[in-house]
């Protein structure tokens, strides 16, 4: 078995399209076929192939024992995971909603992120979890959660969070080669499915090899003079889209796709406010105690006058996702809320 | 020239549709055989067409659009 | 720290069926089996003292006991040691080479979600494990009457379509020939079984623990097992004087032994307080 050198995960206009979801299942697929430990369970995983199309065709090419529908137990299968990676296998688990980690938390953070670290390094947990986050298409405040900062909050996992099909495929492939358990968040609306809202960004060109993308490395995907947009997941999409309008007001947007939580890459975040001297941080998570005010703090303990401008959120405020249409939008981070937000940080 | 036609989607009825999902491609880009280029949806399963040669695509149908199996949905030049 | 005290006959009768090839997850109180399954008594010592020479180097303690010398690992959370079991069941299956997993808990546990999740999907996948529930018949100062509507958690097997079996008495010999039957059926791929053995708490949930709620107290060092069993082997004509002081004596010597040895090992540097979070 010859394992290929990572080779450059820039992709090209000219390569094959995919959409994020197949970007994703042709990560996992490539890594099944080369590594025969590695192997997916969970709900509707098997013949459904996952409710937002994360595992499409994998049980038609590797068999009920490698692709596993399990019960309704998710204490029971992510905990089959854990101990399935104990003894070196390389499984990959979902949870198909990240709303219903309730139910199953001790596993998580007392469990697969604590058991290298308790072993004093005897033990490790190579294991992907990955799990569908976001709202957008009235699912209610139980279905419709990203919950990142969540997990990013605990210690012992890494915590990556694509936003285009290319670093899905590859932060995939990196996520089960990691020996560490990495929790892999897709947005529902990222993943381009043809009964979501059209997301013109949840189709791009992919590499057709295996290839990794590193975790802990902030992707800048547009870059510009004026203000620096640190965000994640789908909201780089507005972000991109808030970006390309106002350049044509002379506005020019540096926007920072994250990429990974843990680790993060606060030197690509200090880099470019240190050049822009103006933040905002977009994220989909809710407001308080989370991802923002961790990016702002990280700028801030590092040196204070980096910031020329106060800096600002755009977040959903703390109440839980509403259900109603006119209400879900007004607490999303839309491209209207992250315009404003831009205005007044480079007006300030 | 090869045209591509709307994916066989029943052996019984001549006259079953499909709703044309997910276009991968733009109209005017070079593609390569084997590249997906649309996806079909057809009541709970969706069908891929992959291109059945190189060459530039030229499309013939819109996202949304109503099929009948077998009527053509792009052509390669 | 959780003391084992008074459950020995469980780990003993258990492990006697096991190498260290196969897996044991046990509890917050899980020292009988650690030994009982191979665990180097030095390096176990060293971790409870927090020391560099632990198994976990100081960073698991008492009740997080990882080696992967004898796949012996913990969990300090009651019930939630069981899932992680089936995963090392399932790796086991697929290589197809008859070890098996052994998933400890208490009585206590067998009233949380884990453990009825993972008795469902163990017999729905005929994983090879071994569900042991030590029954002491306290969940710290509560007693099992007031905790548990079955008076036998083995009947509960019977609703994950396994096989359950109750020990009584805190036997060894009931504990053993119960494990040999739920072990050969484990290994033969037929799926998993429970064996519920009604031990003994013999000191309290943990050192120090003054157990005012607990009436039972005047009778229980007299039901202590290892003098217990002495008896009984003494009765049985197969133990005498030089066997019982060779027995005590040897135990008594790798006991101090090993506190020996961690005493000397140093406490963890504070600068490492971060290391080993990831690999």
């Amino acid at each position: 078995m010859t394992l290929t050198e990572p080779s450059s995960p820039v992709p090209t206009s000219t390569q094959r399209k995919l959409s994020t979801a197949k970007a994703m299942v042709e990560g996992i697929a490539q890594e099944m076929e080369r590594d025969p430990g590695v192997f997916v369970l969970g709900e509707d995983v098997g013949s459904y192939g996952g409710i937002f199309s994360s595992t499409t065709g994998l049980l038609e090419k590797f068999g009920p024992q490698r692709v596993l529908d399990t019960p309704i137990s998710e204490t029971a299968f992510i905990g089959t995971a854990i101990g399935a990676a104990v003894e070196g296998m390389r499984p990959i688990v979902e949870l198909m909603f990240v709303d219903f980690f309730g139910v199953c938390m001790d596993q998580i953070y007392n469990h697969m992120a604590k058991i290298h670290f308790e072993s004093g390094g005897n033990v490790t947990v190579p294991m992907v979890l990955t799990t569908a986050v976001g709202g957008g298409y009235s699912d209610g405040a139980q279905h419709s959660q990203c919950l990142w900062g969540t997990f990013a909050h605990l210690p012992g996992m890494k915590v990556v969070v694509p936003s285009t099909p290319a670093d899905a495929k590859g932060l995939m492939i990196s996520a089960i080669r990691d020996d560490n358990p990495v929790v892999y968040l897709f947005h529902k609306g990222i993943m381009g499915l043809p009964w979501m809202a059209k997301n013109r960004r949840s189709i791009g060109p992919v590499p057709e090899d295996e290839y990794e993308v590193p975790i802990g490395k902030a992707s800048i995907v547009r870059p510009g003079r004026d203000v620096t947009i640190v965000t994640l997941s789908l909201s780089v999409h507005h972000a991109l889209d808030v970006a390309d309008e106002l350049a044509g007001d002379n506005v020019e947007c540096e926007v920072i796709d994250l990429r990974s939580l843990v680790p993060m890459d606060t030197d690509t975040i200090l880099e470019s406010v240190g050049r822009t001297g103006r933040l905002l941080v977009v994220d989909e998570d809710y407001l308080s105690f989370g991802l923002s005010g961790e990016v702002i703090a990280r700028v801030v303990e590092r040196d204070p006058t980096l910031l020329r401008a106060p800096a600002r959120r755009v977040c959903v405020p703390d109440v839980p996702i509403p259900y109603a249409r006119s209400l879900e939008y007004a607490v999303l981070p839309t491209a209207d809320r992250i315009r404003r937000a831009v205005l007044e940080v480079v007006t300030a | 020239m090869t045209e591509i036609p709307c994916p066989i989607i029943s052996d019984t009825d001549p006259d079953a549709e499909g709703v044309v999902a997910t276009w991968f491609v733009t109209d005017g880009d070079q593609v390569r055989e084997g590249d997906l280029i649309a996806e079909v949806a057809v009541d709970k399963v969706d069908m891929e067409i992959p291109a059945p040669a190189s060459g530039v695509i030229r499309l013939l149908a819109k996202e949304g659009d109503v099929l009948t199996q077998g009527t053509v949905v792009a052509r390669i030049e | 720290m959780h003391l084992s005290a008074g459950q020995e006959p469980v780990a003993a009768g258990v492990c006697a069926h096991l190498t260290t090839d196969d897996a044991v997850t046990a509890t917050h109180r899980p020292h009988h089996f650690a030994i009982a399954h191979g665990v180097d008594l030095r390096k176990m010592a060293a971790e409870i003292f927090g020391r560099v020479d632990g198994l976990g180097h100081g960073r698991g303690g008492h009740m997080h006991l990882f080696d992967p010398d004898t796949h012996v690992s913990c969990s300090g959370i009651i019930a939630e040691g069981y899932p992680p079991a089936l995963g090392q069941a399932l790796a086991f299956q697929r290589q197809g080479n008859a070890r098996i997993a052994v998933a400890v808990t208490g009585e206590g546990a067998a009233n949380q979600g884990a453990f009825h999740e993972s008795l469902n999907l163990a017999s729905l996948w005929k994983l090879p494990v071994v569900f042991v529930v030590e029954d002491n018949d306290w969940g710290i100062s509560v007693p099992r009457s007031a905790s548990t509507c079955v008076t036998s958690n083995a009947v509960r097997a019977a609703g994950y379509d396994m096989p359950g079996e109750r020990v009584e008495d805190n036997s060894v010999e009931a504990v053993h020939a119960a494990a040999e039957r739920a072990v050969a059926r484990a290994r033969a791929g037929e799926g998993p079984s429970l064996i519920e053995v009604h031990t003994l708490r013999l000191w309290g949930h943990f050192e120090g623990d003054a157990q005012g709620y607990r009436p039972d107290l005047e009778g229980v060092p007299g039901r202590d097992p290892l003098p217990t069993y002495e008896a009984e082997l003494r009765r049985a004509g197969v133990l005498g004087d030089a066997g019982a002081r060779e027995a005590a004596d040897a135990a008594a010597q790798r006991v101090e032994d090993a506190i020996a040895f961690a005493k000397q090992s140093a406490e963890p540097a504070p600068e490492t307080a971060r290391d080993y979070v990831f690999a």
